[in-house]
């Protein structure tokens, strides 16, 4: 980026830009709709909003005229580049499975809009980086792709707007970094200075002149005036440590019985970018009310993986099997809050809020983050968590890839173990996990529960539709996966130490391959205790196996159920029953799976026997799609916990364990 | 969410037996069905139709059914003796639309006196047997799964049956209009226009249809889980909608669902 001069561009020749830019883009800009201002076709300077100003306030937005401005008179509307990049619906493959229990799985390819943006403010190009990051840290390569070849032809602002905060975030007033033009709009003409070489291009063929001498300080005096201006300012500093520190802050009750957990300001917001997926099959060919979004057809009985927009205010978003983990408006709209501006910080390493006032004009009730971080700043309480981000994935496109099923072993009346022929997964980690999906039916997070002969086992209790339908298939059946993905236990951490491994019902399955190595390696692992609580002895899993496992003179297994028949001569209770100096010798280091609940009594157990946070790990489970860390739904405060887990260092999520909505 | 999530209606390629039924309604959603005409030659390959009165005219065999879909409400005790008849052979019932969901319209009469509303509305009341109350089919049987609207959105239908044929979850989402109203691009005629919407805390499933026509939801398809209607009601009236106006708004389709009736009776 070489020095950008400034020239002058006569108000006239904006017709003269649109046709140059629409040489080789399609041109969007600031286009008059339904009494807002969002993004439209805009063929000539005609078409674009002159004279027209928004007056906006919390949960009011009106299209008013006055002046003569082209841009000046108005800021950001509901709309923004985010619709283009990262559709709202998109279909991100096509999949088959045929009645002879064959599938495919076809991607459906993002194409570069080139699409030249007229008129995007300094917000909305930080917002692109912002949701960049996002997307460039999980290797989804969609929406970069979409945006590729785009031109984006800024306006810096001049007359920031009432809702507007972006000299607080740091993010404008001044468009520059991500331009390829920047326009700053004055009464009879514009200054245009080209940041990129692809702007030059443009500027080349333009009629402008140097501008005039003193146009620089006019220009910077111009952006002080409007630093100064802006309808709101917010203290960004230390909120990411301040918001999770007061979480019982009674702020957040107070805004819950305003807020309608509508999702209008996660929607408008130009860097949310949380999704969901269905899974429908196409009824008739045309797939009519069942595959929309996106020009692809599919045939009858093809199968669609359509991503849509999500919100942290619905219900579904923190949905596990059995219920949701933030049923209160309050934990959904603290859920919001700490992460657009907390925790998005120690996941990408900037703010999630670029200032743009969108969520408060749009907010049908009038909701202001800005009022709500001043009314949370008053208080008590801090909290900084260890940031665990590692280094960006590459290229995952989130299609899966086509593995065998060779063979099926029944372990309980609900629970299967699926052996799968897949190269994908190969070199895996104990206590990774595997997507799992079948066309038209879903995909599930499940665990690797260990290798043999070549082929990779996936132990699965049949709990809603994508399970169960996984549990049904049979020898020679085929089905989808990707990964593997996460972090998985810290084997070198546990090498030397006494092992403790406590589990309950199907979370044996994660911690299965973790005992095979360890059993199978007495010098690095000299003593191994599994203390493991199953519903009713004939649930317990691997029970052949662990008869195995008891060779070996270092291994010793405390095994408890819930309930059993009179003739059942093992212990009856719960698993921190099993807890003892025995079972937990000095040194000992833990590895924990099972229901939170269950972890939570077992870790205090611990803690009495002289096992500290430090050296016990826990495994988490969260709503799970993407399993890369770019749709946003398996949040644990600043972790996802798709890529910073699901084992956690128990000191790394103490602070959140058991917190509603976490 | 939760209900009509487990497993499949078809058997391994046995058809899916499919009943539809009336009760105080207007077809209207039984309607929804019949014109969805492409898609519906395409689950006769799927689906055997034992009993629709408006599509066949093939008598009923009484037998079991797989997939039951019940459109009205219940205000006669005929009424609830047949909706009792047909939960005892079904595997799967879903309530079709506002009425057999929340009691629809007809429940506009619940809480005033039915004599009363009878004598003004027939000439001769003797000859109508009502219940007091229009009630939702969910008071009566246990429901399965229910689709909102009135009507009922084809494409939701469509959605519904094909998720039972292939076992999957019916990708309906309980959750906002405005999450649709969003995703479709609509400008937001609460902020933009200061219509009164019920979007916010409207089951979705419509596409945002008032919306995208500029005028607010008219509540059709029931309350979302959890809808903060409350707080709507307080934002109508600090915009300067009297109380009896805001009482009224949330009293149509749905106004019988808890969560309506509440802000109706506020
Ligand atoms: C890291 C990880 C490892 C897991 N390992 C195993 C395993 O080895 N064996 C096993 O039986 N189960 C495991 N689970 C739980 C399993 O993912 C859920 O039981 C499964 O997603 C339920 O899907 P469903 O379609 O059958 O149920 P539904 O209730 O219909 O769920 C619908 C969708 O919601 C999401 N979802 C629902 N429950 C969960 C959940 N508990 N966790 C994450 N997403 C969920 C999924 O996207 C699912 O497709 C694991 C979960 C996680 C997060
Ligand atoms: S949180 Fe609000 S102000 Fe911040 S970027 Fe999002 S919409 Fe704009
Ligand atoms: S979790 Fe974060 S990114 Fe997702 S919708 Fe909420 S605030 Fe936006
Ligand atoms: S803050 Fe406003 S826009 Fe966001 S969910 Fe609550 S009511 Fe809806
Ligand atoms: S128009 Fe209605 S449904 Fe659409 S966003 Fe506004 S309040 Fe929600
Ligand atoms: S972010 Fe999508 S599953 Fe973790």
């Amino acid at each position: 980026m070489s020095d950008p001069v400034l020239r002058r561009l006569p108000k006239a020749a904006l017709g003269a830009l649109i046709a140059r830019l629409g040489q080789t883009h399609t041109v969007r800009g600031p286009r008059v709709r339904d009494g807002a201002i969002v993004f439209g076709e805009v063929e000539a300077a005609e078409d674009l909003p002159r004279g027209w100003t928004d007056a906006q306030g919390p949960g009011r937005y009106r299209l008013e005229r006055e002046g003569e401005a082209v841009f000046e008179g108005y800021v950001v509307g509901p709309d923004s580049p985010k619709r283009a990049h990262f559709p709202a619906r998109e279909v991100l493959y096509t999949a088959e499975r045929r009645a002879d229990g064959k599938v495919g799985f076809a991607p459906v390819e993002a194409t570069p809009g080139r699409t030249a943006w007229l008129g995007v403010r300094a917000c909305d190009l930080a917002a692109e980086r912002v949701r960049g990051a996002v997307f460039e840290a999980g290797g989804e390569p969609r929406p970069a792709a979409r945006g590729r070849e785009d031109l984006r032809v800024a306006v810096s602002c001049t007359k920031p707007g009432e809702l507007c905060f972006c000299a607080s975030t740091g993010t404008g007033p001044r468009a520059g970094e991500g331009a390829d033009l920047v326009l700053t709009e004055r009464e009879d003409d514009f200054l245009i200075e080209a940041p990129s070489e692809a702007g030059k291009a443009v500027l080349a063929d333009l009629p402008v002149e140097p501008a005039e001498e003193g146009a620089e300080a006019w220009l910077d005096a111009a952006m002080e005036a409007a630093e100064g201006a802006m309808g709101r300012a917010v203290e960004m500093d230390g909120l990411p440590e301040k918001l999770l520190g007061r979480l019982d802050h009674p702020r957040w009750d107070e805004v819950a019985e305003r807020c309608l957990a509508c999702g209008n300001c996660t929607s408008v917001c130009p860097t949310c970018f949380c999704s969901t997926t269905e899974s429908p099959v196409a009824i008739s060919a045309t797939g009519i009310g069942t595959v929309e979004g996106g020009a692809v057809e599919v045939g009858a009985g093809e199968a669609a993986q359509v991503r849509l927009w999500d919100s942290c205010f619905t219900e579904e978003h923190a949905y596990m099997h059995g219920g949701t983990l933030r049923p209160t408006v309050k934990a959904r709209y603290r859920q919001w809050l700490t992460h657009k501006v907390g925790s998005w910080v120690a996941q990408f390493g900037t703010s999630g809020c670029v200032g743009c006032g969108r969520c408060i004009a749009w907010c049908p009730v009038g909701i202001d983050l800005t009022e709500e971080i001043a009314a949370l700043r008053e208080g008590e309480g801090e909290l900084a968590l260890p940031v665990l981000r590692e280094a960006p994935l590459e290229d995952e496109d989130l299609v899966p890839s086509v593995a065998e099923v060779v063979g099926v072993r029944r372990e309980s009346a609900d629970v299967v173990t699926l052996r799968v022929k897949s190269e994908r997964l190969a070199g895996f980690g104990p206590g990774q996990f595997t997507q799992l999906s079948l066309p038209g039916v879903g995909e599930a997070p499940i665990s690797i529960s260990g290798e043999e002969a070549g082929a990779i086992e996936h132990t699965i209790r049949g709990v809603g539709a994508v399970t169960k339908a996984l549990c049904a298939l049979e020898e020679g059946d085929e089905l989808g996966v990707r990964g593997p993905y996460g972090r998985g236990w810290p084997m070198e951490a546990l090498e030397g130490a006494p092992v403790v491994v406590v589990a309950g019902g199907i979370g044996l399955a994660p911690l299965r391959d973790a005992l095979r190595k360890m059993v199978g390696s007495p010098a690095s692992y000299p003593e191994v205790h599994l203390v493991y609580g199953a519903r009713t002895p004939d649930d317990v899993l691997y029970a052949q196996e662990m008869l195995g496992w008891l060779g070996g003179p270092h291994f010793r297994l405390h095994v408890t159920v819930d309930r059993a028949a009179p003739s059942w001569r093992g212990h009856i209770g719960v698993v921190t029953r099993l807890l003892d100096e025995e079972s937990v010798p000095e040194g000992a280091r833990a590895i924990l799976c099972g229901p939170e609940i269950m972890m939570r009594f077992t870790v205090e157990a611990l803690g009495k026997l002289g096992v500290p946070d430090e050296r016990i790990w826990v495994t988490m489970e969260r709503h799970m799609e993407c399993a890369t860390g770019t749709c946003g739904r398996c949040q644990l405060g600043p972790y996802f916990v798709c890529r910073d887990g699901p084992v956690f260092r128990f000191d790394q999520v103490r602070a959140l364990f058991g917190q509603e909505g976490f | 969410m939760g209900a009509g999530s487990e497993g499949s209606a078809s058997g391994a390629g046995a058809k899916v037996r499919l009943g539809v039924f009336k009760l105080a309604s207007c077809d209207g959603c039984q309607l929804q069905l019949l014109s969805c005409e492409d898609e519906l030659l395409a689950l006769t390959e799927h689906v055997e139709i034992v009993s629709f009165a408006e599509a066949t005219s093939r008598p009923d065999d009484g037998g079991p059914l797989d997939l039951t879909l019940v459109e009205g409400s219940v205000s006669t005790e005929a009424q609830r003796e047949h909706l009792q008849e047909v939960r005892a052979r079904s595997r799967f019932l879903v309530t079709i639309g506002a009425c057999a969901t929340a009691g629809g319209i007809q429940a506009l009469r619940n809480g005033r006196d039915v004599g009363e509303l009878l004598r003004v509305v027939y000439a001769q009341p003797a000859y109508v047997d009502t219940l007091a109350e229009s009630t939702p089919v969910a008071d009566h049987v246990p429901v399965d799964f229910s689709l909102r609207g009135c009507p009922i959105d084809k494409g939701q239908l469509l959605e519904l049956i094909g998720a039972l044929l292939a076992g999957r979850k019916p990708a309906i989402r309980d959750e906002s209009v405005c999450m649709e109203c969003k995703r479709s691009g609509q400008v937001c005629v609460m902020v933009a226009k200061g219509e009164a919407c019920l979007g916010p805390v409207t089951h979705a499933g419509c596409g945002a249809l008032c919306p995208t026509f500029g005028r607010g939801c008219y509540g059709c398809f029931g309350p979302k889980e959890g809808a903060q209607v409350a707080a709507l009601g307080a934002r109508f009236e600090a915009e300067g909608m009297d109380a009896e106006t805001r009482r009224r708004r949330f009293k149509l389709f749905t106004g019988w669902a808890p969560a309506f009736r509440e802000e109706s009776e506020r």
